[in-house]
């Protein structure tokens, strides 16, 4: 399958990073060993579809997405992320700039915040900074006034479009982050995803660890969030039948490079694939 | 006193509960401010408000160039910057004897004026000026940890990663918190020097910054009733152990072992403080 440029949203060019890292070689002596994390790695993400990126563990999936939102440094290469018909580098960019530029991130532990109610979590991602310098609220205290009316008005609407009405986060609201159960905290991590226009979200791993029925939950969400906001997604996962189920393509890495891309069908259904990384 | 430490403990408050900075150098704060309110009131023999205006401004400067280099430091190590800062302070005052007169320190601080007219001396109008600046300085960090800015806190304070992540620039929100606390420790500076008429720099050494880092742990953090309670329990407390009777000749120390003990205690069995809602980490 060949993919035009101008559907391209983020072009991942020969990124290289090492770490080192201490081994104990044949002889029984410490030595310090410097190890490919990434191993000069292209990958281009197609706007407004849902690419998987699957791998064994250690094969540097997580570096690959800290790389991109910087939350790590990369060694050499860059990333490109289109942006109103034309490219920019992002690689290097404060974290925070890259979130205003549009690209989300969900992490693989959640990243909610346990002491403030979910009704907090929302408000605090809310793509709307209005008040967020510290004396604003109390210069423009009626305008402040509306804007968290609008916010709250803003995260209602996505719980009970998202989960039923009535749904337990808006009952919840303001109960701390912490009392949801796991699954529900990382419907929340989803939810929160809304708050803010994002064009590129980042989601790691976002069914890890959680039952069946949140899990179909999560790839409802998902699907709604490519199909109603055009936002392009980006994940990992580990369970093969969502990304099945859930992806137009699918990359394999192993040993810091891209492998295999394609369909999800080809790329699970690829020997070297299902050798290294499957077992079968 | 009590007045004093509950601006103290509310501003710390803004920084430890709010933000999870743990800092040992709001002594420093708290002395520059009564050094400045010195200087305003008896060099520039300005009034009241002037006097807290600049004050506070000062003081704030001041925390926003020691904010820059410190916070680019994480966790312990912010805290030994702090540190560093603190003894800086402190020896500054202690041996620049020119201008502070140092050890000897300043005696004689006229009492503050109201509108340039109004003197007010004596305890009970000092009673009602500080009650009145801390009434002033409950509502206006009330109103702070209730808006969007205190929400962005208490996401850093929570999880700074995801504040990251969802676009906020935390240095930023950490300098603001750094420089908006220290502002109002100034405050607590002046009344003290206005207060007692005298100053020394013991008055800001590191065991005050213990003692108010101390009150507001004890106090809880993470709203304005903890620091306001840990404020008056470290008061009062002390001043309660007078009434209950000791032995003359081992009064002051059993008093002592009787107040650390009890702080022992409720660390123990309260780690988040008597009316915290957060635990710090």
């Amino acid at each position: 399958m060949r993919l035009l440029m101008n559907d391209i949203i983020l072009e991942i060019d020969s990124i290289k990073k090492s770490f080192v890292r201490n081994i104990v070689n044949i002889r029984g002596e410490q030595e310090d060993e410097r190890f490919n994390i990434i191993d000069d790695l292209d990958l281009l993400i197609p706007q407004g579809k849902i690419t998987a990126l699957i791998g064994g563990n250690g094969a540097g999936k997580t570096t690959l997405f800290n790389i991109i939102s910087n939350f790590t440094d990369a060694d050499s290469g860059d990333v490109l992320y289109k942006k109103n018909g034309s490219s920019v580098s992002i690689l290097g960019l404060p974290p925070f700039k890259i979130t205003r530029m549009g690209i989300g991130r969900m992490f693989q532990d959640d990243h909610i915040f346990p002491n403030m109610s979910v009704l907090e979590n929302m408000l605090l991602a809310d793509d709307n900074k209005f008040a967020e310098t510290p004396f604003t609220s109390f210069l423009k205290p009626r305008q402040n006034e509306i804007v968290e009316k609008e916010r709250i008005e803003k995260a209602r609407q996505i719980f009970i479009n998202l989960f039923q009405d009535p749904n337990p986060f808006w009952e919840k609201r303001n109960d701390p982050a912490k009392s949801l159960s796991y699954g529900q905290q990382r419907l929340l991590g989803l939810a929160r995803l809304f708050m803010a226009n994002y064009k590129l979200v980042l989601l790691d791993e976002p069914t890890a660890g959680v039952n069946s029925q949140i899990i179909k939950q999560a790839m409802a969400i998902i699907r709604r969030m490519v199909k109603e906001n055009n936002v392009t997604v980006f994940l990992i996962e580990h369970n093969m039948n969502v990304v099945l189920e859930l992806a137009d393509f699918c990359s394999f890495m192993s040993h810091g490079r891209i492998t295999a891309f394609g369909t999800p069908e080809d790329v699970i259904g690829n020997d070297k694939v299902r050798r290294t990384y499957l077992g079968v | 006193m009590i007045n004093i430490y509950i601006i103290l403990t509310v501003s710390t408050n803004l920084l430890v509960g709010m933000t999870n900075l743990l800092s040992l150098g709001q002594a420093a704060f708290y002395g520059i401010g009564a050094y400045l309110a010195v200087f305003a009131l008896m060099i520039l023999k300005l009034p009241l408000l002037p006097t807290l205006v600049l004050v506070m401004a000062g003081t704030g400067l001041l925390s926003l160039i020691i904010a820059y280099p410190s916070l680019r430091l994480k966790g312990d190590y912010f805290v030994l910057a702090t540190l560093g800062f603190q003894l800086i302070i402190f020896t500054i005052l202690y041996n620049w004897i020119s201008v502070t007169r140092g050890p000897y320190g300043i005696p004689g601080i006229p009492a503050p004026k109201l509108a340039g007219v109004l003197q007010i001396s004596g305890i009970i109008p000092f009673l009602i000026l500080s009650l009145l600046l801390v009434l002033f300085v409950i509502f206006i960090f009330y109103k702070l940890v209730h808006s969007p800015f205190g929400r962005v806190l208490k996401g850093v304070r929570d999880d700074e990663i995801a504040v990251l992540s969802l676009g906020r620039n935390v240095t930023a929100f950490r300098v603001w918190a750094f420089v908006i606390s220290s502002a109002f420790i100034g405050i607590a500076g002046m009344i003290y020097a206005t207060y007692v008429s005298y100053i020394d720099p013991t008055s800001f050494d590191l065991n005050e910054a213990i003692f108010i880092l101390a009150a507001v742990l004890i106090g809880g953090t993470g709203n304005i009733k903890g620091p306001v309670v840990g404020a008056v329990f470290v008061v009062v407390l002390p001043e309660l152990l007078r009434f209950v009777g000791f032995p003359d000749s081992i009064a002051a120390n059993l008093r002592q072992i009787v107040y650390g003990l009890s702080l022992i205690v409720l660390m123990y069995y309260r780690p988040q403080g008597i009316a915290g809602e957060y635990r710090l980490q």
